[in-house]
This record gives structure tokens, C-alpha cells and sequence, in this order.
């Protein structure tokens, strides 16, 4: 059979888009609406996603109050609830949600995720995360941000403990460095032999601790040559592990924006760019370069010289080399930046739309996508009914599930 | 007979795993509806991590209690769903989101149970094989309880203005920081989960012994007594005295009897009258669960001693306790 590419649906609040939720078909409640939530889920299964995506966050996303409280993000479901919830209201969509290792126990964590993919049958994933945020950490007792290669050695520790007790009755137990563990989990094994180990760490140890140990990978990349870049270097890290290259999936972040013609695809990105207030936009964009000062810098100035930070490494770069390469002023880059937090967005027609991914997928850029639609339910039906069909006309796409587990979906192996 | 003076009934699901997960669910879910379309007020679902030590405690559920929780929530739609979670396991921040949400997809209807008891062996799992000593545990868990239901409040029921037009999602006056700086935890907040229709999960606390009575009187919504029937007027008439000291009604604490499912109408009845409790909770494998529903309930229902049907929507009105619209 050709290769196909996997697609994850990105459920956030009320969609990707930092003014998504002011759009007027937006559905503003999606924070508190469970039955909304079951509806996005069906969607995407309708449409064949191997996923459900879930990103998370211990905190609010946003210091400044008075700037949070004008976006949506401040409140929505903790993800393992909901997708508890939702394993039991869909019967083949996988089930991705984010987790920290700063802030978990290994034991309680590969617990939890155990217990959701037996709920699902073998549909769960874990997205590991370290936490970059100090928002976080304040809720955790912490002073401070631990430094970024301290985080990640806890990641390791924690990944690989997380992996053994998946093994069910062979876990011998574990005394290490941050984490010590007894006995094996108290609950039968998984459907699937696992569930799937996600990763999305972009940096240096990032990608190592991937190659080591994930079987999917999200990225954000915003042309094909980073993408090539990136997708060739982790798969060049696996052999180091004693893993294939088709082990890991990589999929890099989509944000399209999808109408019949070009011209309403268009206007419909404009419309919601409108509705981003530029204090926001500056905010977010501040927030995800760890920096609490660009809003002291002329706003149709160009980006300030920045400092690398202990949070988020490789994001950083990303958005700065962006800036620098189309000349966009602060505003400029906090407007096209909100739209999607960084990741590539595309704005077209099916037709176009399926051209941009296909040119990744078979320019050795990427296995699929994680699809971030910027704003729900609109921006999710749009993908399902007009581009998913466009990709499955063209061999790209399944038409119908070939398995039951998440693994499967994926073409993963089940762990011995 | 008033609200107030009717008996509240929960149930605690006995089953095993087996071999087919998605039966494992079934049998859960079933359980769960039958026990509302009885008109039960909640169902108490175990953890089995916190009760490792216990051999026929730990085979109560074959997952983890929050998981299930939300997924009964979606195919039951009037009945309280209570999940154990340890205080071990979880960090208060995370325990309190996960609850706060599992409150909000159920529209209202959940609950935390809380054991107040330390599990050697779950402790041994939590890279704390040292444990902690009996009297840290017990200043620990009253700052852990009081974080939870601090972070709880920290939306105003009205904060959310949902204002499109205007650009105002939320009014950032109605979300409140904790601050929490204490002996064990420092907890900034909020929460980033909104308030729930009954304002806070109910907090359900068991294993209580004596000397953790008054923490369990300043803090909980509901205490389940474990022992004998006959000793339990003494335990309830104590808790009810401190429930007072504190300076909280004493109605707003229920004490549920724990009882087994060969329970009878009549037991339940001399009980209740004798004000040895405000209702019970019965541990019941899935076989029993008729008999009772059949023979026991309808004669609970005869005597005047259990509602009809459900009152309210949210779990704090079927227990007659504050919170929420109702």
C-alpha cells in the first residue's frame, strides 16, 4: 500500500487562533461544554483522524490578568478527564494528552494513562512535556524554573520508568536519581501492549530524548527546509537507540484556514486576525519567547535582540528567524504568530491546502500533521468535510480504520 | 418529611477485573445506572493504588478512579459520581484541576474522596519509601484539603461574560489567586478550570480516626463511619458536636454508615431513627445490586425514609447540602 499520512486533530478551548473565540461562529463556551467537546471528538473520528490531541498546561497561560481576560485560555477541561470522557462516547480515535514530568510521579501518571487506554481500548497517548513555564511552577511549590537540561534529565528518568511499568508484572522496580518505584502497576496491561509516547521538545536533548524513546513527534516548522531539517535529524538520532526510522511518526503542526475559494479562505483569516487586540498579540508572543519585556519596545519596531532562555529553546529561534526573514515588525509578527502560536499556517482551498501538505508529506518533511483548526467547531468541520476528503481522493488518506488501537492507526510497533 | 430529615444512600461498586476491558466499563456503567434509575444518591468508586495493602479493597475498580468517573459521567446524567484520590499520589494543584473539571462534565455531580489514612505501600510507588510520620501526615493533609477547596473557589460562579463584541472573556476581578504559602505546599493559583454548577465537588472523607475528627469536622462535606452498627450513634453524636464547635451546621456534614449489601430495610430504619447517621453507604457486588433495589428500597421508600426521586440536579442538592442554584 502507498504511504499515507497521519493526521491529529489539536482540540484547544475554542480554537488555535488567539482571537478565536470572539469569531462570531465560534462557540464561546466550549471551556465548560462537555457535549461540545463529544461533538469535535465525532468529527474527527467521522473523518478517519488517528487522534484526538490534547495540549496542556498547570496554570493559566497568561500573567497578566487583564490581558488573559481577554482571551479564552484561562479556563477549559484538565485533558485526562476529558478524554476519559470522551474514550467512552467514540469507539476508534486515538486519544493523545499532555503531561508533565515536572510536576507528576512516574507511577501515577503511567497509571492514569494505562487506566484511560483500557477505557478506550487501546486508544491512549501520553505527550510528554517538561513544563516550561513559570506560571506553572508557582503552583508547584517551586521558586523558580529548574534549568532546561535539569528538566530534561528528570524527563528521561521519568520516560523510561513510565515505559517499564507499561511492561506490566516484568517491572523489577526503579531507584533513581529523582524517582523510586516499588511495585508494577496494579491494573492489567494495555490493549495496545502501551500507550503511544508522544513527544514535541524541539531542542538538542529534545530530540534525543524522542529518538530514545517516542513513537510520535510534533514539531512546528514553517517551511519545508526546516521541516526536512528537523524530520532528517531525529530520524538520523534513532539508530543510536537501536530503532528504525519508521519507529517514530513525525508530525509537524498545521494551522490552515480552508474555503471553497481562495478568496473566502482569505477573508476569513483576515477576519479573524481583526479581532486580536495588539496587546494580546504582543503577549502571547512575549509569553512564548519566555521574555516579559517586548511590550516596552516600539510596537512597529522591529524584534529586539533576545537572550536564550532557560524556557522554551528552540521556539525561540524559530520565531526570531522568522521575524528577521520576512522583516515584520513586532506587531506584525504578534499578529501572525497569535494566529498559530508559531506553527505553519496555510490559507486556501481544498485543493491548495492538500497541494501544501502532500509537497511536505513526500518531500520528506513529515509522516502527518497535527491539525490545528483556529477556531471550533467551524475550522474542524471545514478540514473534515473539504480537505480530508480531497486528501483521500488522492491515496493520501485512509478512507476507513484498518485497526482498532491507536497503534495501529499509527503503524507502530506493540512493544515486546 | 422535610429534606433535611431524609435518608441519603450511596453505593460502592465490588467488582473484578476481567479479562475484556471494555466489559470491565460495561459492568461499571451499569452498575451506575441502575443505582440512579433506583434514585441512589451517589456512587463511591475506590482507587485501587491507595488500598494496595488490602487485598479485597484493591480489586474494587480494574482503573483509575478520576478516569472512570468521567466516563460514567457521560452515560449517566442524575446520580453522583465520588472517585478516592491520594493525597500521595497527586500534587493538590493537579488534584484539585482534575476534580474541578470531572465537576464541570458532569454538570455537578462529582465528588472527591479523600482517605486520610498513609498507605506504606503507595508511598513506596511515589519515590517516598520514607513516608511521612503520623503526626506530619495529618497537618499535611488538613493544608492539602484546604488548598484543594481554596483553589475550588477561585472562579466567582459569575466570572465567565463570555462578551465577544466587547473583547471581555472573563471579568478578571471574579478570578482570585490562592497564594498559598504553607508548611508543606506553596500554591499560587487559580485553578484554570471554571466553577461548576454545585460551586465546589463534594469532599467525601473515610478512614477518619479519632484523632483526625476535628480536621474531618472543619472540612467535609460528607464522613463515612466504617464499624459496628451498634457503635455508630456515639461516633456520629461526637462528629456532630465538633461539626458544631467549628462553628458550621451540623446538617451540613452527613455521616453515611458504611454497611454490606445483606443489609435490611429494618437495620437501615432503626439506625436512621436512632440518629446513629444521615444515611449509608453500601458496598455491593454487581449480583446483589437488584435484590436490594427490589426487596430493601422500595420498603426505605414505603416507610417515608427516601425521596422518590431525585430533587435537584447537582450533587449537592441530593445530599441537602449548600452550593450551586439550589
Amino acid at each position: 500500500m502507498t504511504r499515507q499520512m497521519k493526521l491529529g486533530a489539536f482540540l484547544w478551548a475554542t480554537g488555535h487562533h488567539i482571537a478565536a473565540w470572539r469569531h462570531p461562529k465560534a462557540h464561546v463556551t466550549a471551556g465548560i461544554d462537555i457535549d461540545h467537546s463529544i461533538q469535535l471528538a465525532r468529527t474527527a473520528e467521522a473523518a478517519k483522524f488517528d487522534m484526538i490531541f490534547c495540549e496542556d498546561a498547570a496554570g493559566l497561560r497568561e500573567a497578566n490578568v487583564g490581558i488573559a481576560s481577554q482571551t479564552s485560555r484561562s479556563i477549559g477541561f484538565e485533558p485526562i478527564s476529558l478524554l476519559s470522557a470522551l474514550a467512552v462516547q467514540t469507539s476508534r480515535i486515538g486519544l493523545v494528552s499532555t503531561a508533565s514530568t515536572s510536576y507528576n510521579e512516574p507511577y501515577g501518571l503511567a497509571r492514569t494513562f494505562l487506566s484511560l487506554d483500557r477505557l478506550s481500548g487501546g486508544r491512549a497517548g501520553w505527550n510528554l512535556v517538561t513544563s516550561a513555564s513559570p506560571i506553572e511552577a508557582a503552583n508547584f511549590g517551586a521558586t523558580g524554573l529548574k534549568p532546561h537540561a535539569d528538566r530534561y534529565e528528570r524527563a528521561r528518568e521519568f520516560a523510561e520508568v513510565v515505559t517499564g511499568l507499561w511492561q506490566g508484572g516484568s517491572f523489577l522496580g526503579h531507584d533513581g536519581q529523582s524517582f523510586s518505584v516499588r511495585d508494577p502497576l496494579d491494573l492489567p496491561r494495555s490493549p495496545q501492549g502501551a500507550p503511544v509516547m508522544v513527544q514535541a521538545g524541539a531542542s538538542d536533548v529534545g530530540r534525543d530524548l524522542a529518538a530514545r524513546t517516542a513513537d510520535v513527534v510534533f514539531t512546528a516548522a514553517q517551511t519545508l527546509e526546516e521541516a526536512k531539517a528537523f524530520y532528517d535529524d531525529l530520524k538520523g538520532r534513532m539508530a543510536a537507540y537501536g530503532r528504525e526510522p519508521n519507529d517514530i511518526k513525525i508530525m509537524p503542526g498545521v494551522s490552515p484556514v480552508v474555503a471553497e475559494t481562495e478568496a473566502e479562505a482569505r477573508e476569513k483569516h483576515e477576519e479573524l486576525q481583526a479581532l486580536i487586540p495588539d496587546d494580546v498579540g504582543v503577549a502571547l508572543l512575549s509569553s512564548y519567547l519566555s521574555i516579559s519585556d517586548l511590550h516596552r519596545y516600539p510596537i512597529d519596531g522591529p524584534m529586539p535582540e533576545l537572550p536564550e532562555t532557560e524556557g522554551m529553546k528552540s521556539r525561540q529561534a524559530l520565531v526570531v528567524e522568522q521575524s528577521r526573514r520576512d522583516g515584520l515588525s513586532i506587531r506584525q509578527l504578534a499578529r501572525h504568530f497569535a494566529g498559530a502560536r508559531g506553527h505553519w499556517r496555510i490559507v486556501g482551498t481544498p485543493a491548495q491546502i492538500a497541494d501544501e501538505l502532500q509537497a511536505r508529506f513526500e518531500g520528506g518533511g513529515a509522516d502527518g500533521f497535527n491539525v490545528m483548526p483556529s477556531y471550533f467547531p467551524g475550522e474542524l468541520d471545514a478540514f473534515a468535510t473539504l480537505v480530508v476528503p480531497e486528501l483521500q481522493r488522492r491515496g493520501l488518506f485512509r478512507r476507513e480504520y484498518e485497526g482498532s488501537t491507536l497503534r495501529e492507526h499509527l503503524g507502530l510497533k506493540r512493544p515486546t | 418529611m422535610t429534606a433535611g430529615t431524609m435518608m441519603h444512600l450511596a453505593v460502592s461498586p465490588m467488582l473484578y477485573p476481567s479479562p475484556q476491558d471494555a466489559s470491565d466499563f460495561r459492568s461499571l456503567a451499569s452498575f451506575a445506572q441502575k443505582a440512579e434509575a433506583a434514585g441512589l444518591d451517589m456512587v463511591l468508586l475506590a482507587d485501587s493504588a491507595p488500598a494496595a495493602d488490602a487485598d479485597t479493597r484493591n480489586q474494587q475498580i480494574p482503573f483509575e478512579a478520576t478516569t472512570v468517573l468521567a466516563a460514567l459521567a457521560t452515560v449517566t446524567s442524575r446520580i453522583g459520581l465520588v472517585a478516592a484520590a491520594s493525597t500521595v499520589a497527586h500534587q493538590p494543584y493537579n488534584l484539585a484541576r482534575r476534580f474541578a473539571s470531572l465537576d464541570i462534565i458532569s454538570h455537578g455531580r462529582a465528588g472527591w474522596n479523600a482517605t486520610v489514612v498513609q498507605n506504606s505501600r503507595e508511598a513506596g510507588n511515589l519515590s517516598r519509601p520514607e513516608g511521612f510520620s503520623a503526626a506530619d501526615f495529618r497537618r499535611r493533609t488538613e493544608e492539602y484539603i484546604g488548598i484543594v477547596q481554596g483553589l475550588w473557589r477561585g472562579w466567582d460562579a459569575d466570572a465567565l461574560l463570555f462578551d465577544k463584541v466587547g473583547g471581555h472573556f472573563h471579568d478578571p476581578g471574579k478570578m482570585h489567586l490562592l497564594d498559598h504559602k504553607g508548611e508543606f505546599f506553596s500554591v499560587r493559583g487559580p485553578l484554570n478550570v471554571a466553577r461548576s454548577p454545585q460551586d465546589t465537588p463534594v469532599l467525601v472523607l473515610s478512614d477518619v480516626s479519632e484523632a483526625d475528627r476535628d480536621m474531618a469536622a472543619r472540612t467535609a462535606d460528607v464522613i463515612l463511619l466504617d464499624g459496628p452498627v451498634g457503635e455508630a450513634k456515639a461516633r456520629h453524636d461526637d462528629l456532630k458536636r465538633r461539626v458544631a464547635v467549628c462553628g458550621r451546621d451540623p446538617d451540613a456534614v452527613k455521616l453515611l454508615l458504611s454497611v454490606g449489601a445483606d443489609v435490611t430495610a429494618d437495620t437501615l430504619d432503626a439506625s436512621f431513627r436512632s440518629k446513629s447517621c444521615d444515611g449509608f453507604n453500601i458496598a455491593m457486588p454487581p449480583s446483589a445490586l437488584e435484590g436490594f433495589f427490589d426487596r430493601v428500597l422500595p420498603e426505605l421508600r414505603r416507610r417515608g425514609l427516601v425521596p422518590q426521586d431525585y430533587r435537584g440536579t447537582t450533587l449537592r442538592a441530593h445530599l441537602g447540602l449548600a452550593g450551586g442554584d439550589q
